[in-house]
């Protein structure tokens, strides 16, 4: 048996205008999971330490929060990993959530972002059409399985650092989740869905990887370059700034080996496109222009440049 | 510090890395931005290879890694594209790749990985490659030269190496997401509690601050997507920093640098001002190693690292 000291996050929006901390301490194996040691917490010492819970086995999602300040389910941590030298083990709410009691978080703004997916399948005709089930080969379903292990958890959201700043970004997990219809084969909205998923801002993805902390593997952020792809295939809202930034990347690489810095702000903003490019640029273009820090006009194409553009050729890689 | 080697280096790590160590030459992919708008990046990682006595050798019809932006038009170009470099690399028996871009490592790494882990996209790519004369053995392994630093280097030679110890300036570490995520590609230490960078700020006589935003992201990648979007990430994250006591920070990412360098004077609208110089790495290790601060490029810098460094004594 060890001393584990749980310092908890507490506040009640019904009473509280500012969070205060309570230090807990219990006695247990170290061996024990953190939701666990909450659990022992609550019976034990304070009965009024509020936390969801429910299936204790990481299959329910519920009990996401921040263990030492990193968003993980609870249930799925054990308490020797994280606790630090001092015994203690810090828990808090998910961040990027409104908080209402101590871990508890209302949760209305990720739910809200996958009932806007329409998150059910919408297929072409009615089932009482046909005789027989809608068949999907094993290859086609192998797509869809590690995003149907999705357990709306919310840890990728509560990582997410454009979440953090810009509340009408989707989100990694209604991403991963657009594409699980995007790319099921019974499915029949594919380009609206496409288009809906760029308008709640697809491209804004800051390839970051933080949701790859995903505790079920559903890699959001593989998941997100998936539904880019499928955006550009399909050339579904080709003119936003994001698909445009992709292409003349993958332009610039292909003409002179390098990614040609001035030619990659133009090409994403539009070059004549002067009052966008004013807005994005001013004051900051300017500023870096006085220490000699703006990129180069022209980029030089690297040497044997051509053997870039027979890769870009032999995959077919779209760049416009 | 013992490095974390994922399953591929470690097979190769005893003869190449060690290899690289005693004959102290590398493949080096400086990468894009570093030949375009942060030269200074180049000309101090330069400056701090003849210091350390080490050869780096420009790859330098390498092609971009990619820039994690390729992938989102086509899923193999990327892949294929560093299998060129890499070709480059074993053709000029330089199979240890030195980068100096977070962005660079990651995505360099991560085409190795699908390289190495599956003999159809080998063939894939190799197919490709010999259309103009090239292959790949899989023989390459990329790290970044923080790695490298700590690894070749090691601590207790660098801290002896140190001419200039940087006064107690108290610097935040910004680690820049693709040099520690995806844990599958990088692996090379703890992706939530990373401490290389801490460890050479101390090694360097510097005091590290700790601060949450210190493996967050910079914004970079969606500067042009939506205006003001990386502006706020940098002041959410450059606010812990100096809420935490920080006087400068230090990146081996020159696009962090680039964002956190750049949208610091905008965001201090919203986040309150910070002004935090960023140092890249190869700045600030190559200053204390004895490299002239005049010709590390401290200039070329929006927020002016040299208050500070007068403030600190370290110019004067």
């Amino acid at each position: 048996m060890a001393k584990i000291k749980l310092d908890i996050f507490r506040f009640d929006e019904a009473v509280d205008t500012v969070p205060h901390r309570d230090l807990v301490e219990i006695d247990a194996p170290e061996t024990i999971t953190v939701l666990d040691a909450l659990e022992t917490a609550k019976a034990e010492v304070d009965g009024s330490i509020s936390f969801r819970r429910s299936c204790r086995s990481a299959i329910c999602g519920s009990c996401s929060m921040n263990v030492n300040g990193v968003t993980s389910l609870a249930c799925k941590t054990n308490c020797k990993d994280v606790i630090k030298d001092d015994g203690t083990i810090a828990v808090d709410p998910m961040p990027n959530f409104q908080p209402m009691k101590d871990m508890v978080v209302h949760m209305d703004p990720f739910w809200d972002k996958y009932a806007r997916l329409k998150p059910y399948l919408q297929a072409k005709d009615k089932d009482s059409d046909h005789e027989t089930e809608r068949r999907v080969s094993p290859d086609d379903m192998k797509k869809l399985v590690d995003v149907a292990n999705c357990i709306m958890c919310a840890t990728c959201y509560a990582l997410c650092p454009v979440v953090s700043v810009d509340p009408a970004f989707a989100g990694p997990a209604a991403i991963a989740y657009a594409y699980r219809f995007i790319e099921d084969v019974r499915d029949a909205k594919r380009d609206e869905r496409i288009a809906q998923i760029s308008e709640d801002y697809l491209w804004l993805c800051a390839h970051c990887y933080a949701c790859s902390y995903c505790p079920k593997h559903v890699e959001p952020n593989n998941r997100i370059v998936d539904v880019k792809r499928a955006a550009i295939k399909d050339r579904v809202m080709m003119n936003e700034r994001g698909p445009r930034h992709a292409l003349v990347v993958s332009k610039t690489i292909k003409q002179t080996g390098m990614l040609a810095e001035t030619e990659v702000i133009l090409g994403t903003i539009g070059r004549f496109n002067v009052i966008g490019l004013v807005k994005a640029l001013a004051p900051l273009g300017p500023r870096m222009a006085l220490r000699g820090k703006q990129p180069p006009v022209f980029v030089k194409p690297i040497p044997k440049v051509d053997e870039v553009r027979t890769i870009f050729e032999a995959l077919e890689v779209p760049v416009s | 510090m013992s490095a974390t080697l994922l399953p591929e280096d470690r097979a190769l790590d005893s003869h190449r890395a060690s290899r690289s160590r005693e004959t102290k030459r590398y493949g080096f992919f400086p990468g894009c931005v570093a030949k375009e708008s942060c030269k200074e990046l180049f000309n101090s990682t330069m400056l701090l290879a003849d210091k350390l006595g080490v050869e780096l050798i420009e790859l330098t019809a390498a092609s971009c890694c990619g820039a994690s932006v390729v992938n989102d038009v086509n899923r193999d170009v990327a892949r294929v594209l560093n299998a060129r470099t890499y070709a480059q690399a074993e053709a000029l028996g330089l199979d240890d790749v030195i980068t100096i871009c977070s962005t660079c490592t990651g995505h360099m790494r991560a085409a190795n990985k699908e390289l190495l882990e599956s003999e159809e996209r080998m063939d894939q790519a190799n197919a490709i490659l010999g259309k103009f004369g090239a292959k790949y053995n899989g023989g390459v392994m990329v790290r970044h030269l923080l790695w490298m630093l700590i690894d070749d280097i090691g601590l207790d030679n660098l801290r002896k190496m140190v001419v200039r110890p940087l006064n107690g300036l108290k610097v935040a570490p910004f680690y820049g997401c693709h040099i520690i995520r995806p844990e599958n590609v990088n692996g090379w230490e703890s992706a939530r509690n990373p401490h290389s960078l801490e460890d050479l700020i101390e090694a360097l006589g510097g005091e590290a601050v700790d601060y949450a935003g210190k493996t967050r992201c910079c914004g970079f990648h969606v500067q042009l997507e939506k205006d003001g979007i990386a502006t706020d990430m940098v002041g959410q994250n450059m606010r812990m920093a100096k809420d935490n006591g920080a006087e400068a920070v230090i990146t081996p990412c020159p696009l962090c640098h680039l964002a956190l360098d750049g949208y610091q004077q905008d965001a201090g609208a919203r986040w309150g001002r910070t002004d935090l110089p960023t140092f890249h790495l190869p700045q600030l290790v190559a200053y204390a190693l004895g490299v002239p601060a005049e010709k590390l490029g401290l200039n070329k810098h929006l927020v002016d690292p040299r208050e500070i460094m007068v403030q600190r004594e370290l110019i004067s």
